[in-house]
């Protein structure tokens, strides 16, 4: 692995500027966790990489009255571990607790894991639980974008070339909402998941569901919202049978592939089980959100 | 000899490496485990897979047990880092590696340092962590020749207590 710098600019602007300097010549740096192998294994060949550290207002979790602001460099251990953040926010700790191992998530990044656009993400389902919206900024400012049309292909993000990930807004929650991410793998979470399943579910003052969330990694060419089954799910009362048949619609809605983890009609029915995992966990959260009877 | 390869901005960094400020000047390609066994002597930091799984290479950076082959050095300017060679004092064997050789953790050794290296970052954030937290800690270690048994076992011991002076 050569380069030839080692850019560390310290504010949006060098950045941006940098960037359209450097075109495909440089890549962007969070935590280096993904781009810092490629590199030594000659998967890409660059001039510079861009440190993004040294850019104020990009680590942070900021609350404001309509929204929750998460950096894109905030570290997925300091997510994991010592962000507190309310249901059903709280879901992306866990997500962020299933990436890798301890070693690699105190490096590694919010906006690194959503930009490398791996299909496995673990922090991007989270993110799609929560109607994440991207804060991209360029040489023509700051513009948002809907996660779901952030993440394009794999590895592949909407981010134009002159573009970084300032990080992440999420909408406020309705009361009575649980979130769940369930990660199967075969080796624990230093493991890519088979099937990584997501789901959030609010509940009406009648206990029926008012709004769904379904997300799902490892499945897909990207992260994806399983839309038939939040649709399946709007408007009815919980029941076994109603989760049971949203999973059963998940595992026919997805397009996983055949690899060495596993085939692709062993992921869908991981799908199948898992997403039902999920459903689970996030009606019991916010059932549990009404006071006992 | 080495051959000068003029064609890159070097960087300056600090480093202060087990107690030891070191001023360096380095490529700018150069990662953490390459500064610290060619630049700094340090070969008790191992370069396994060299490519971010195995955890050979982990050392700590502010305390922190990072992975030191997919971290470039100029990421780690003005940190304070600790190897395994850092561990012992004048005073003797850190407990961490007492308990291992007491309990038999270490075969060929190659992870040993690594290894060491989690257990302390898991047991200085989490002084009483169980042994789930333990092996949950350990993810990202790999061995080859112990099981691991051995090894949660002997960081155990140390969380235990047994090596309190």
């Amino acid at each position: 692995m050569r380069l030839e710098r080692y850019e560390k600019p310290e504010t949006a602007e060098a950045c941006v500027a940098l960037l359209r300097q450097y075109g495909s010549d440089a890549k962007l740096l969070a935590g280096g966790t993904d781009l810092i192998p490629r590199l030594r294994a000659g998967v890409y060949c660059l001039k510079a990489v861009i440190d993004l550290s040294a850019i104020p207002g990009l680590s942070g979790v900021e609350r404001t009255e309509d929204s929750l602001f998460l950096g894109s460099m905030l570290r997925l251990r300091t997510l994991q571990k010592d962000t507190p953040l309310s249901a059903p926010y709280a879901v992306l700790s866990r997500c962020a607790g299933h990436v890798s191992s301890m070693q690699v998530r105190n490096v590694a990044t919010l906006g690194g894991n959503a930009c490398n656009a791996s299909p496995s993400a673990d922090t991007a389902p989270g993110l799609l639980l929560l109607d994440a919206v991207c804060r991209i900024r360029g040489a023509a400012g700051t513009r948002t974008l809907a996660l779901t049309d952030f993440l394009t292909a794999p590895g592949v993000t909407a981010l134009q070339p002159d573009e970084f990930l300032e990080g992440f807004l999420l909408p406020p929650c309705r009361p009575h909402t649980g979130a769940a991410y369930e990660k199967y793998s075969i080796r624990g979470d230093s493991d890519i998941a088979i099937v990584g399943a997501g789901a959030a579910l609010s509940l009406d003052a009648q206990r029926r569901i008012c709004h769904a969330r379904i997300a799902l990694s490892s499945v897909g060419p990207t992260a994806l919202r399983m839309y038939d089954a939040e649709r399946l799910l709007l408007g009815q009362p919980v029941s076994r049978e109603l989760l049971e048949d949203a999973a059963h619609l998940c595992s026919t809605a997805c397009a996983p592939i055949s690899d060495q983890r596993a085939s692709a009609a062993y992921r869908r029915e991981m799908t199948r089980v898992f997403t039902g995992i999920a459903l689970q966990q996030a009606y019991g959260q916010a059932a549990a959100t009404f006071p006992s009877r | 000899m080495r051959i000068p390869d003029e064609g890159y901005a070097p960087v300056r960094v600090t480093l202060h490496v087990n107690g030891r400020e070191c001023k360096l000047l380095i490529p700018p390609h150069q990662t953490l485990v390459e500064t610290l066994r060619s630049e700094l002597l340090l070969t008790g930091v191992k370069c396994g897979c060299d490519d971010s799984n195995c955890g050979a290479c982990t050392v700590l950076v502010n305390g922190k047990a990072v992975k030191s082959c997919c971290m470039l050095t100029a990421q780690a300017d003005g940190a304070r880092i600790t190897t395994i060679e850092g561990l012992a004092t004048d005073a003797g064997l850190h407990p961490l590696q007492r308990a291992f050789i007491d309990h038999s953790a270490l075969q060929c050794g190659f992870c040993t340092p690594g290894m060491i290296l989690t257990a302390k970052a898991i047991l200085d954030e989490n002084p009483h962590a169980t042994e789930d937290e333990i092996r949950e800690g350990l993810h990202g270690n790999f061995c080859r020749c112990t099981g691991y048994k051995k090894i949660v076992e002997a960081i155990m011991a140390v969380q235990r207590g047994d090596y309190d002076s």
